[in-house]
């Protein structure tokens, strides 16, 4: 039997709003955390230590940065409902960090060949493991921040937690990463970043039901 | 006390630093909205369940109430989430179906008409509202419905299951 209004009068107790500041701030601890790994495991690119890096790894991780924040918006949009809240500015920014993979389909159109060379990179495989494990950190730590609040709509939420764990998690390893060309960029960072916001997609709305 | 949304949300936000009395009002004056807000969209024996259920969950979430934001669009994002939940969970024979409307603050009827139930399921293909509206709202048997409403029974089954699916994702839109 449900609870009567007596029982839920009776068993209120002031509570600590769910503030979007605490979620910003875990995210983000979580990612400097992930590069500092990152720097002490594997160290940053060469052109990054020397402060001057290439325009191309700026630019995807500006991409990703960008990705992260705002698909970290919508999640945290998300802990407090309302109809007609919904935050959809994640979608313009998942378009844009589509330019890559795009961009990589045009190259590969124009030059009529796969590029076999990023295909088989041995970064390939390294890119997938360090972002994911950064993005597992970040991501629970975002799911464990979800619970307390009251996410309606909890595939979304699910992939709005992995694409913002997995952009974070990437953008970590972006700054070790040792290649920089577009086509490297459009396979291995559009699958970390993917199967990232899959696995959040599989994984966390189980834990966010209410 | 008529459901008027600036109100409700004062109160609210006393009630989430712990002002029983503030609490209670909310409460009772939300069990009324919900009456009238499930109304006629669920089979009249369940309404007072989902009712207590969706307090239940206002209580358990109330820490996500924002009170910069308006109070109603909150509770009935919490209303569709249980209402959507029961729909999947149970399966509810045809009863007799009411009819009236709960009194609703002056000022909030545009805002009442956006966050309907009616206009959540307004948002589906016509197949989908009339298999969930027939099975899970009227409580006819897949075959019954299928024959009231001219689809096939295994199209009911998909259209209740892909409408409900739907219906979930589109919890807070207007």
């Amino acid at each position: 039997m449900p609870p009567t209004i007596d029982e839920l009068v009776a068993d209120l107790t002031p509570v600590r709003r769910l503030a979007p500041g605490h979620a910003w701030a875990l995210a983000l601890a979580l990612t400097v955390l992930a590069v500092l790994a990152v720097y002490a495991l594997y160290g940053l690119r060469s052109d990054i230590m020397a402060g001057q890096p290439a325009g191309i790894v700026v630019l995807r991780a500006g991409a990703l940065l960008l990705l992260g924040c705002a698909a970290l918006t919508a999640v945290i949009a998300s802990a407090r409902p309302g109809v007609g809240h919904a935050s959809h500015g994640w979608r313009w920014a998942l378009g844009g960090a589509l330019i890559f993979p795009l961009t990589s389909l045009v190259i590969v159109l124009a030059d009529r060949r796969m590029p076999m060379d990023e295909l088989t990179s041995p970064n390939g495989p390294w890119c997938l493991g360090i972002s994911s494990i950064s993005a597992l950190a970040i991501g629970t730590a975002l799911t464990l921040w979800l619970r307390r609040g009251a996410p309606v709509a909890l595939n979304r939420a699910g992939w709005l937690v992995g694409l913002a764990a997995g952009s974070f998690g990437t953008f970590a390893y972006s700054l070790h990463c040792p290649s920089a060309t577009i086509p490297y960029i459009g396979i291995w960072y559009t699958l970390a970043v993917g199967l990232c916001a899959l696995a959040g997609r599989l994984i966390v709305p189980r834990f966010l039901r209410w | 006390m008529k459901a008027d949304d600036a109100t409700l949300a004062r109160l609210m936000a006393l009630a989430q630093d712990g002002d029983a009395a503030a609490y209670r009002l909310v409460l009772e004056t939300s069990s009324s909205w919900l009456r009238s807000f499930f109304r006629r969209r669920i089979t009249p024996d369940a309404v007072d369940d989902l009712v207590q259920e969706t307090l239940a969950s206002l209580h358990t979430k109330r820490a996500s109430f924002d009170r910069n934001r308006p109070f109603l669009p909150w509770l009935a994002a919490i209303a569709r989430y249980r209402w959507v939940d029961e729909l999947r969970r149970s399966y509810r024979t045809a009863t007799d179906a009411l009819t009236g409307n709960e009194s609703i603050g002056p000022g909030d009827d545009e805002l009442i008409a956006r966050i309907s139930l009616d206009r959540l399921l307004a948002r589906l293909p016509t197949g989908q509202i009339d298999a969930i509206r027939l099975v899970k709202i009227e409580g006819l048997s897949i075959t019954e419905a299928a024959a009231r409403c001219g689809q096939s029974e295994p199209l009911v089954k998909v259209n209740i299951h892909r409408g409900l699916r739907r219906l979930a994702a589109l919890i807070e839109s207007e």
